[in-house]
């Protein structure tokens, strides 16, 4: 917490832990676990881009996965290596190919919710 | 089947015995700093992200993925190959939707977390009860797969395979808890790793060594599969591709639904490196899955005959291909290895029916999650010893086709929309298990129902509809009756929802663990 660039006069007295707590101003961050209007919708947005992102990041994996099947299907005649048959294209674009793209969204994902609560924090820190 | 033993016995026991040995022992380390109640169930939230990643590896990477992979390739060729992607790719999904809140949410358990966000006891017993369900289908394949590997490599009989899984796994859980379980999960995802990547090299590098392959094991590789041309082709039949997507649906839902991976997300110290664990965790599987499929491709070129006992392939095919000490000694180490995923995911799964039952029968204590440890071994020891053996990869996908259609829609709507209420949570819940429970049990249970392709497909692989059905009966029970939204729910919701401050309080953490 930065110190309250307009402090309240405190009275110094006796047994303080009777008297009400002084008012201050509301900060944003307070406002937040108060559940105020403002915390809520700053909140709301928030939770609603990481989902977007969520759902952008998931639907494109899906789709690179639908994609890598159809090729699979198509390519499962064409041999890979000269005298083995057995191992087609489909091999390698089902054994290999899925796991960087997998890392890839997982990467990115985690760096772009960080910026959305980065930002998240930049709204609510308690200005000067 | 009886096959004779590949291995001289004493060297099978020998590995065996060598990683229950560290098993217990790296336990045993462990509970000299284990001493809180907090340690026992979340080793106090103070686990670090390379440590936990690794952990959950060594957790998640079962008998399925150890021996299944494989024995599916050799079985069905190309088409096996979406399973591992689909292990792996679970936990992009988990990463994505519920990673980072379920760790703020504070709660020790799924049934806790359930339980917080909606406010209603009746959905934390219907959660728990599906958790210790699902932890139970789990155990099972891996005492099967127990078993199976000691049976055909030492011809011992089965039972002694699951009986030693189950005695190390309940000793090191009961006296250890979560922190030590840490350790011991992390070492053997290593041992998982080195005891397939050493094997396969080795292989690879003596099948190249002794030139080309011949040309007869490829003709035989043609008969291997049966009709080899029926790969591509059930690739575009509709029941082909409806399996397909159906197994991918359950295996990418039901990651995220797994308790026993999801108690180890509670242990990260923060949201942020819930995030990095689970990047390190999908990096780690990524680089673990090219082994088992390696072992699938060598078993298919060069010892097709193995598909009749296909689960054994990654055990037998050292042995098989190299003569002599070094290939004895080869599958001694697979051997090791397969132990150590048995006993890793059986103890991670124990562990956390172990904190549920014992939330939910004995307050909570230490001594509660002791009792509960032992007696949550019991039935599926029973079931296993029981039950025929069954495909290992496929009867595991079923587990994750399970969770898929009951935890994982509780877990999204419960982080992601407001508006989810405890009826609707239940109705899902219950929708999903008894379509998903009985599509399968009905498609092992009907005679005459194999001829019937599409509705094989329909039953044998529920998830493709089951998951959406789950969804769609918590969505439209809760919107039924449309209250306001208690203001609990949104306080919840900030919690999970709102980002840390930069240094988290010492002094917080502490309150809030001990709570």
């Amino acid at each position: 917490m930065t110190p309250d660039p307009h402090p309240q006069r405190v009275r110094v007295t006796a047994p303080r832990s009777n008297a009400a707590p002084a008012p201050v101003a509301p900060s944003l961050a307070r406002e937040l676990t108060e559940q105020s209007e403002i915390g809520e919708v700053l909140l709301r947005s928030l939770i609603r881009s990481q989902l977007r992102l969520a759902l952008v990041v998931g639907g494109a994996f899906l789709t690179c996965l639908c994609g890598l099947g159809v090729l699979a299907a198509l390519g499962a005649s064409f041999p890979l290596l000269p005298g083995l048959p057995g191992l087609s294209l489909a091999w390698l674009l089902l054994a290999v190919l899925p796991y960087p793209a997998a890392i890839a969204c997982a990467a990115f994902y985690a760096r772009a919710s960080a910026r959305n609560e980065e930002h998240f924090r930049e709204l609510v820190r308690d200005k000067p | 089947m009886t096959p004779a033993p590949s291995l001289p016995p004493a060297l099978a026991i020998g590995a065996v015995a060598a990683v229950a040995l560290t098993t217990v022992l790296v336990g045993v380390l462990g509970l000299r700093i284990s001493r809180t109640t907090s340690d026992f169930y979340v080793a106090s939230r103070t686990v670090r992200p390379w440590w936990n990643a690794s952990a959950i590896g060594g957790e998640y990477l079962s008998a399925a993925s150890f021996l299944g992979v494989a024995g599916l390739i050799m079985v069905n060729g190309a088409q096996a190959l979406w399973y591992p992607i689909g292990y792996t790719a679970g936990f992009l999904m988990l990463l994505l939707f519920v990673a980072t809140p379920l760790r703020r949410s504070g709660a020790y358990t799924v049934p806790d977390f359930a339980a917080a966000r909606l406010g209603s006891n009746a959905v934390r017993r219907a959660t728990s009860v599906l958790v210790v369900l699902i932890a139970w289908f789990y155990i099972v394949p891996q005492l099967q797969g127990a078993a199976l590997a000691l049976h055909t490599t030492t011809g011992l009989p089965g039972w002694v395979g699951s009986v030693a899984v189950v005695a190390v796994v309940v000793a090191s859980v009961m006296f250890g808890g979560m922190r030590s379980i840490t350790f011991v999960q992390a070492f053997q995802f290593w041992l998982k790793l080195a005891a397939l990547a050493l094997p396969a090299l080795f292989l690879v590098l003596w099948l190249a060594g002794r030139g080309a392959p011949s040309g007869e094991p490829i003709d035989a590789l043609g008969a291997a599969s049966g009709n080899a041309p029926a790969i591509p082709a059930s690739l575009v039949a509709p029941d082909g591709v409806y399996r397909t997507v159906s197994v991918m649906v359950a295996l990418l839902f039901g990651t995220l639904g797994l308790p026993h991976v999801l108690v180890r997300f509670y242990t990260n110290p923060d949201g942020p490196s819930a995030r990095r664990t689970t990047v390190i965790v999908l990096s780690l599987l990524s680089v673990f899955y090219l082994f088992p499929t390696a072992f699938g491709i060598l078993g298919r070129t060069a010892a097709p005959d193995l598909a009749g006992q296909a689960d054994a392939t990654v055990v037998l095919l050292p042995a098989r291909l190299i003569d002599g000490p070094l290939g004895a000694a080869l599958s001694a180490l697979v051997l090791a290895g397969a132990m150590a995923a048995f006993l890793s995911t059986t103890s991670g799964l124990l562990v956390s029916i172990a904190g549920v039952m014992s939330q939910e029968l004995f307050g909570g204590s230490v001594h509660g999650f002791r009792v509960a440890a032992a007696a949550s071994a019991a039935v599926p020891l029973g079931a296993a010893l029981l039950a025929g053996p069954q495909a290992l990869a496929g009867s595991v996908g079923l587990v994750f086709a399970f969770t898929a259609s009951t935890i994982c829609p509780l877990l999204i709507l419960s982080i992601w929309w407001r508006r989810l209420t405890a009826a609707g949570a239940i109705a899902g819940l219950a929708a999903g298990a008894l379509a998903c429970g009985s599509a399968v049990l009905f498609s092992a249970i009907v005679p005459g129902i194999a001829n019937m392709a599409v509705l094989q497909a329909l039953l044998g692989q529920p998830a493709a509809w089951s998951v959406p059905l789950a969804f769609a009966v918590m969505v439209g029970v809760s919107a039924v009756r449309r209250r306001p939204v208690p203001t609990a729910v949104d306080r919840f919701l900030v919690r999970i929802h709102r980002p840390e401050a930069y240094e988290p309080d010492p002094a917080r953490e502490a309150t809030r663990s001990s709570r």
